[in-house]
């Protein structure tokens, strides 16, 4: 007669801050029956390098850097808003050019951004690297470009409240349409070598489901929010700089899986591609890239503002408050990958080891941007 | 005909069985190292190129020494183990791994007749002995004190005993063509038709099995490299992590290749038959053509491990259990049923040749509604497979 | 099954184009003119002195304080030989605190500050991080004796 049965406990493991999967240095803790996962504490913070505080003792124009290390994989989209905060602040209206300047430099970085994406989550999943050179291939044409305009790689600090520091340089137009071009290579073998293979549908299709309801009451935006099914982009729902002037589509999902969310992105870049196309088209070829006599130092009146921009991993806020000085009595940044992420237990518990690594990928987040 | 190699012993010297099985297993261990380091050089350059990157360029012209240098500097590395490691089954780990690939060896004739040893029964040693490779991924998993490692052990657990049943299932209905279970035999017997021609499907079953029995990409499960960080072996470092991740996986992948090449694409004997060429010296030909075959094997094992991604263990078991035994299982009955009442040796041929087409058809179908996805539309809306697609 | 096939059909295509990498140490791509490394100081040929008459500008605009700077009398303009009343004792860049944000360059008056645009700002690596506070004259070296042309914003 047996009296007990046989006893099985769950297995707690720990996954991260070191580890390939986690993109950063995330930690969540799974608890395990067997392979599946039944519990799942995300622990967040080991980034925290205090990027609100530190802009809080920096003048306007100081700050700007901090915003490219805040969302190190988007870095432009971060400054856009960020300037366009404080131009809201303090009544600038930047030039017609450095408008288009920067939509291009947005669009081009959400390319670089999704391109990340879907070379990591392709790692994620085991292909050995492929995918990851892949988009890499591609993302180094964007980054060289940037470096062209810029003249750094990765943390850009080129645009100004007002407009951009300096002026692009003279064959532009060329390379923007030439990198453009490589993308679209470069996303049709991503698109080859993943989007039909059936090994790769079976690992990420229905995983990590994110129902409509439950992505908005997490506050979840961009791709995530977009693969649930809402038809939701700031660019459309309420247009900033000139983003009503290009025409373009917005992809949405339908189930809000892994899947979608990687489909969502890939079809992202294409549209992107298309806006860029669009703003080198109707960008004007001479024109000033700031407004005359910006002071270098701002000060703007007393008030506050909150500037959203739709950035590749959703919605990025900048809540603005100034008190009259050079410097902004507070700087908050609603972080997008911080709501997204919050949704990955929601998304987890119920699904394999394996598949944790690969919906945590799937909500692409930048471990910077959650810690801030 | 006999080369004088094969009757005087291994330098054409009448000696003792031993001392001269000892001196071919020399040989066969020189080789083995000398082809570890080929491959490994040859992989990272082939998968160097499908990424389009250059691979090792540094070493040697062309990066050639890589593995050398690899060698070394693992060889000097500081041997670490966790102290609160089981420290005996910690360090005998790799060679438990390891010595089932080596004991492959000694069995595989390289040319005709010369193998370290010729066994009556060497298609069988050699799918026993390459089943104990699993007790030391559990043992390292197990002796690691680390979980990581130990679900990568007990995911190997799984994966390699499983995956054991299609690839004896597979070589066991070559072997009934065969009529034999000494090596030798069966690529003699291949000397018109290869059994690939034959047997079709049990290759196919066997080169899956294979990827598999090696935790190769996409089935490298229990290596798991994003998720479980290298499974069983995530501890290891130094010489012992390079016995192995070098010698077990590209020295089994190397053996098991040239068992596939002896045993399905007819080794040393198809196309060109033994018949004598160059009079004695016609080991120099069987060795290139079997070394050529072995080597697209090897190379089409790294072409699928550099494009697909990994499957998740549930996915591997379905695909084992599901689909590779049971059509395993059709296989060897469909031979028995052909070599029962058939006696004719060409008809038996096309008999052998359709049954087994068909039953990779069936196979191929049974995948591939397995596998169905609904159309990109279907899956994902029309609006979203549009903007995705070119 | 079919997808399986076609990504296989793409690693084969792919393996047949051009690698797209190449052997960085021994090979450099080349730098374009406005890349941003880490400012360095600027050498007025003409007047044989630095550009920079410490001023601190620089200094007070950075955003991380990786810089130091100190003032002294010119000799030079004692002698008659130079306008520039004062000019620069001390200049210390901590390299290792530096974010290339180019804030300095935009704020000097005297474009006597410039970023690196050579490979020679980017492979900086030290063994000890002392090493990556320069003081003046390795600040000046690149200008005065390689005599690099940076690029400044109109």
């Amino acid at each position: 007669m047996i009296e007990h049965e046989l006893e099985t406990i769950d297995l707690n493991i720990n996954i991260g801050p070191q580890h390939p999967a986690t993109h950063g240095v995330f930690r969540m803790v799974l608890t395990v029956d067997g392979e599946k996962v039944v519990e799942v504490v995300p622990h967040i913070g080991y980034m925290h390098r205090g990027a609100e505080k530190l802009s809080e003792h920096m003048d306007y124009r100081q700050a700007i850097g901090y915003q490219d290390r805040t969302e190190y994989l988007a870095q432009f989209n971060a400054e856009m808003c960020y300037v366009q905060a404080v131009e809201k602040l303090s009544g600038l209206v930047p030039p017609e050019r450095a408008e288009y300047i920067r939509v291009i430099l947005a669009e081009l970085n959400r390319i670089s951004s999704h391109f990340m994406f879907l070379g990591a989550f392709g790692t994620d999943l085991g292909v050995f690297g492929t995918a990851f050179t892949y988009a890499f291939r591609e993302r180094e044409n964007v980054l060289d470009l940037f470096e062209e305009v810029s003249g750094d790689r990765l943390m850009y600090a080129y645009m100004r409240p007002g407009g951009v520091a300096w002026d692009v340089p003279r064959n532009f137009k060329e390379r923007v349409r030439w990198v453009c071009q490589q993308a679209l290579i470069g996303a049709n073998d991503l698109d080859r070598l993943l989007t039909d293979n059936e090994i790769f549908i079976m690992r990420t299709r229905g995983i990590g489901v994110l129902s409509i309801e439950d992505a908005i009451d997490f506050g979840a935006t961009g791709p995530v929010l977009r693969a649930s099914g809402l038809k939701h982009d700031l660019r459309r729902a309420e247009p900033y700089s000139i983003y009503d002037r290009f025409d373009f589509e917005i992809p949405v999902g339908r189930h809000g899986d892994s899947y979608d969310r990687y489909l969502v992105r890939l079809a992202e870049v294409r549209e992107s591609v298309r806006i860029v196309l669009q703003a080198v088209e109707q960008m004007p070829d001479e024109g000033p890239w700031l407004p005359d006599r910006v002071p270098p130092r701002l000060r703007p009146a007393a008030g506050e503002v909150y500037m959203r921009c739709e950035n590749p991993r959703g919605e990025y806020g900048i809540y603005l408050v100034s008190k009259g000085a050079t410097q902004p009595y507070r700087l908050r940044i609603r972080s997008s990958s911080f709501c997204n992420l919050s949704a990955l237990r929601e998304m987890t518990i119920g699904h394999y080891i394996a598949d944790a690594v690969t919906i945590l990928g799937s909500i692409d987040i930048v471990l910077c941007e959650v810690d801030r | 005909m006999t080369f004088p190699i094969l009757d005087w012993g291994i330098f054409g010297v009448d000696m003792n069985v031993w001392a001269d099985a000892m001196l071919r297993l020399q040989l066969v261990v020189v080789v083995m190292t000398v082809t570890v380091m080929a491959l490994i050089y040859i992989e990272r350059k082939f998968v160097g190129r499908i990424q389009m990157r250059l691979g090792p360029m540094r070493t040697g012209p062309y990066g050639t020494l890589q593995s050398i240098a690899d060698a070394l500097k693992l060889l000097t590395k500081e041997d670490v183990w966790p102290s609160t490691a089981d420290f005996w089954l910690f360090q005998l780990a790799p060679f438990v791994t390891f010595v089932p690939v080596f004991m492959m060896l000694l069995a595989l004739p390289f040319m005709e007749g010369w193998g370290v040893r010729d066994l009556q029964l060497g298609l069988f040693y050699i799918v026993a002995v390459s089943g104990v490779t699993v007790i030391g991924y559990i043992m390292a998993g197990w002796a690691s004190d680390n979980k990581y490692a130990l679900l990568g052990a007990v995911r190997s657990a799984a994966q390699l005993i499983s995956y054991e049943i299609p690839l004896i299932l597979a070589v066991l209905a070559v072997s009934m063509v065969a009529g034999s279970l000494n090596l030798n035999d069966i690529t003699m017997q291949q000397d018109m038709v290869p059994n690939l021609l034959l047997q079709p499907l049990p290759f196919l079953i066997f080169l899956t099995a294979t990827l598999a029995e090696l935790s190769r990409r996409p089935f490298d499960i229990p290596i798991g490299e994003s998720e479980l960080v290298g499974g069983p072996w995530v501890e290891y470092s130094g010489i012992r992590w390079s016995i192995i991740f070098a010698l077990t996986e590209y020295a089994g992948m190397w053996g098991l290749s040239i068992l596939a090449a002896l045993v399905f694409l007819g080794g040393w004997q198809w196309p060109f038959g033994t018949e004598s060429w160059w009079g004695d010296f016609d080991f120099v030909y069987q060795l290139m053509l079997i070394g050529a075959k072995s080597f697209f094997l090897i190379l089409v094992m790294m072409w699928i491990s550099a494009s697909f991604p990994r499957l998740r263990i549930d996915q591997l078991m379905a695909f084992c259990w599901k689909i590779l035994l049971p059509f395993g299982f059709l296989q060897v009955i469909a031979n028995g049923i052909v070599l029962m009442y058939l006696d004719d040796e060409t008809v038996r041929d096309i008999a052998l040749f359709l049954t087994s087409s068909a039953l990779l058809v069936a196979m191929s179908y049974v995948i591939y509604m397995a596998t169905r996805q609904p159309s990109r539309e279907e899956r994902v809306g029309t609006i979203l497979a549009a903007r995705s697609a070119q | 099954m079919i997808g399986v096939l076609r990504s296989l059909a793409a690693t084969m295509a792919t393996m047949t184009r051009k690698p797209v990498t190449i052997q960085y140490p021994s090979e450099h791509r080349k730098m374009p003119e406005r890349d941003r490394a880490f400012p360095i100081l600027l050498w007025d040929f003409e007047i044989d002195e630095p550009f920079c008459t410490g001023c601190h500008a620089c200094e007070r605009a950075c955003p991380v304080e990786c810089m130091t700077v100190t003032m002294k009398d010119n000799p030079a303009f004692a002698e008659g030989k130079s306008k520039r009343r004062k000019i620069v004792d001390e200049f210390y860049i901590d390299y290792g605190r530096c974010m290339r944000c180019n804030i300095c360059v935009e704020v000097c008056n005297f474009d006597a500050i410039a970023m690196n645009n050579t490979w020679s700002g980017h492979e900086l690596s030290t063994l000890d991080r002392k090493d990556l506070v320069l003081d003046r004259d390795q600040l000046m070296e690149l200008s005065k004796e390689k005599q690099i042309r940076p690029w400044v914003p109109e």
